[in-house]
């Protein structure tokens, strides 16, 4: 009956200011990151009198096709944090607004002028943009200073490059009497990611797709090969045993289980609440001996975005402004640096308020270095990003488990998604 | 003459009118999804724009030029032809067992039924602690034997045995009705067995069985129809298809293909094969009724 009544009414939202225009904000972090964003939801609430921004969770898993169903009923959010890489197949099919439509002149002008490429250029599809980061992800080294000098070796002298990397990976491997791993040094995967640093990528341009390249190659061949000496099995049921769940303290890395890991920014921040005693460092992953590319890297994450049938867009985009600190870069560090997210620009990168952080948590600098460098790179705006991306994480899992060499995983890829365009194109999509 | 009429359709309309919320929703949510999502299969669709008409292209792809069309399909064959016959000899093992005239059966009953009434996500995250290497219960019950237990969800081709024991796990609900069977087989078949000198065994071949097959048909039917439509447990456990693609059932590329790429129109051509698969399937076993289906009376 309550139930009934609070469908009936529409009452299921708490307002603290009803007087104000609602701007329906949809999100996807949870537990602690939740708490965060709140946060900044009530500092802007506070900080004007127009609008309220009212925060739902929506759990990862069902976010998007919960939208689809939202834009389609007339009842989607206003503004919603979506998968990076869900935003070029909205955007492409008419789900997502044209930001730039809500911006001023000089606001634009300002966004495209500030914004660090590769976060800019993740959020845009045929040269519009329809989603502005405010957290996005990218990967660097965690080092274990302690265990790294158990096993002799020094933490400021980390390697220059990746073959000397995975000798000290393996170095750090530590196994019981039976043979099984107990901690694992380090692990190279995500070829995706690894490619940039190999000077390669998964590259679509002008629908011509550069997958089967040497780059790429060389950086699958080292993943399966390495993981072949690491024991493919024995770092599944490694993996398997270890209870990581992102966001809480049981991080595996908190736990001396790896040693070297390769991970997100925002484990900054939590090693911070969580481990604040934990001696370690942040180092950018190094390019291998030959034809490799310094601080490559991949962007990811969230990405905010307006539905095109969202009722209150002005609004949204206020709060939008707010949080990424187009409007003032110093106050939006506070709110980076809460989630341990990257900043959008380097104005806010070089505010005080962020460099002070920055100071108390040096390690963050590592990813503060990639994301300026001209490896780092967003994936490729194509509509079908999600189907290239998934034929590329079941290519590298063949490769690794040793069903198909590093070569056919690539060729197959690359007919793969041409096969799709071909498709596509025959089903009259434009690429 | 004109009371009576008037009166049969005044209670007609009654009738109609309480029938009417369920006819509505069924008219609206069901039977209108369903006819429409005919046209749709034949179309490119994305929800937002009008669905552009593309004729047979979407199936032509499908049994053409889609790879994991015909992969996800063989699994979800291969699923059902292994977790369907296995699920009516244990539902029907456990219903004899639990047929048994001994003290605290009905508690017994509850329990194995219980795990059937538990919903399918909580049952997939509870098989990926038990199912887990290193800390997993299955694996260390096999230690103590001195066995090592495979990486049951992340190697092939364990992962998808993984879920064929997972769907064992929900055999309860089957076995009440066996166990609805069982007790409707009349006992003077078996007195009359037993004054013929039969063994256990042989009642349970020519008196259980025979006179459970009614039940047995209507499970298998069932359990074609929900083997082909397996979806939860494998988005849940193996939500990119598992290792190989070992577990990329039919339901969840469709899924994929509808929600994840926005692809409708290709999703309803797919999901109106399946929907022929089960027809097709549904009506073998109907015509095979005759030579091993027994009603009694």
């Amino acid at each position: 009956m309550l139930g009934a009544i609070v469908f009936a009414t529409g009452a299921s939202t708490p307002r603290k200011y009803p007087d104000r225009k609602v701007v329906r904000f949809w999100h996807r972090w949870q537990g602690d990151w939740e708490k965060q964003v709140n946060k900044i939801v009530d500092a802007f609430n506070e900080s004007q009198s127009d609008y309220e921004v009212v925060p739902v969770s929506v759990p990862g898993g069902g976010a998007d096709s919960k939208l689809i169903l939202g834009v389609i009923g007339g009842d989607s959010p206003d503004l919603m944090s979506m998968w990076s890489g869900a935003v070029p197949n909205m955007a492409a099919n008419g789900f997502l607004t044209d930001l730039e439509t809500l911006m001023t002149p000089d606001e634009r002008r300002r966004f495209f002028k500030e914004s660090y490429a590769a976060l800019r250029d993740t959020g845009m599809y045929r040269g519009k943009c329809y989603g502005i980061t405010i957290g996005a992800d990218l990967m660097a080294l965690y080092v274990n200073v302690k265990q790294l000098r158990e096993e002799g070796l020094d933490p400021d002298k980390f390697p220059k490059t990746l073959e000397e990397l995975e000798e000290w990976g393996l170095r750090l491997n530590k196994r019981d009497k039976d043979g099984q791993l107990t901690r694992l040094g380090f692990l190279l995967s995500d070829v995706a990611y690894v490619s940039r640093t190999f000077g390669g990528g998964f590259e679509v341009e002008n629908g011509k797709p550069h997958i089967d390249t040497p780059e790429n190659l060389r950086a699958l061949e080292a993943i399966a090969s390495y993981r072949k000496k690491v024991g493919y099995d024995d770092v599944l049921r490694f993996e398997a045993g270890l209870n990581d769940i992102e966001g809480a303290a049981s991080w595996a890395f908190m736990h001396g289980d790896l040693s070297i890991t390769y991970d997100g920014q925002w484990r900054v921040e939590e090693l911070r609440k969580f481990k604040p005693d934990m001696e370690y460092r942040v180092y950018p992953i190094p390019p291998p001996r030959v034809g490799g590319t310094p601080l490559g890297g991949l962007v990811g994450g969230n990405y905010m975005i307006v539905p095109t049938s969202a009722k209150q867009k002005a609004g949204a985009w206020e709060f939008l402004k707010f949080w990424t600190g187009l409007d003032n870069p110093d106050r939006a560090a506070t709110f980076y640096n809460m989630g341990g997210w990257l900043p959008y620009s380097p104005a806010v990168a070089n505010s005080p308020t962020f460099q002070k952080w920055l100071k108390a948590n040096p390690q963050f600098q590592a990813f503060i270095d990639i994301l300026g460098s001209p490896n780092c790179k967003a994936a490729p705006p194509i509509a079908n990003v999600q189907y290239l991306n998934d034929l590329i994480r079941r290519a590298e899992d063949e490769a690794v488990r040793g069903i198909v060499t590093p070569k056919q995983a690539l060729q197959k890829i690359d007919s793969k998604f041409k096969e799709e365009q071909a498709k596509r194109r025959a089903l009259g999509y434009d690429e | 003459m004109a009371g009576p009429v008037s009166q049969r359709v005044r209670n007609n309309l009654v009738a109609y009118a309480f029938l009417s919320p369920w006819l509505v929703g069924m008219l609206a949510f069901t039977l209108w999804p369903f006819l429409r999502s005919i046209y749709l299969s034949f179309t490119r669709y994305n929800i937002v724009s009008p669905p552009k008409w593309v004729g047979l292209a979407n199936y032509n792809m499908l049994l053409t030029q889609d790879e994991l069309f015909w992969k996800s399909a063989l699994v979800t064959i291969k699923y059902a032809c292994i977790s369907v016959p296995l699920g009516i000899v244990v539902g029907v093992s456990l219903a004899m067992l639990l047929n048994a005239n001994v003290r605290g059966m009905t508690l017994f009953r509850t329990i194995f039924y219980l795990p059937s009434i538990v919903p399918t996500v909580a049952t997939s995250v509870l098989f990926i602690w038990i199912l887990n290497p290193n800390i997993g219960l299955l694996n260390k019950m096999l230690a103590r034997f001195g066995i090592t237990g495979p990486a049951w969800l992340n190697t092939s081709p364990w992962a998808f045995y993984s879920l064929v024991l997972m769907a064992l796990w929900g055999v309860g609900g089957s076995m009440v009705i066996y166990l609805a069977g069982l007790k409707d087989v009349p006992t003077q078949l078996y007195e009359a067995a037993t004054l013929d000198g039969a063994s256990g065994f042989r009642k349970m071949r020519h008196v259980t069985l025979p006179l459970m097959t009614p039940v047995i048909f209507f499970n298998l039917v069932m359990g074609i129809i929900g083997a082909f439509q397996t979806f939860t447990q494998a988005f849940v456990i193996t939500p990119n298809g598992g290792p190989e693609d070992s577990t990329y059932f039919y339901s969840l590329y469709l899924y994929n293909r509808a929600w994840k790429y926005l692809d409708m129109g290709y999703a309803s051509a797919m999901a109106w094969i399946l929907f022929l698969m089960i027809v097709v399937l549904t009506a073998l076993v109907f015509r095979t009724q005759k030579r091993w289906v027994h009603y009694s009376g």
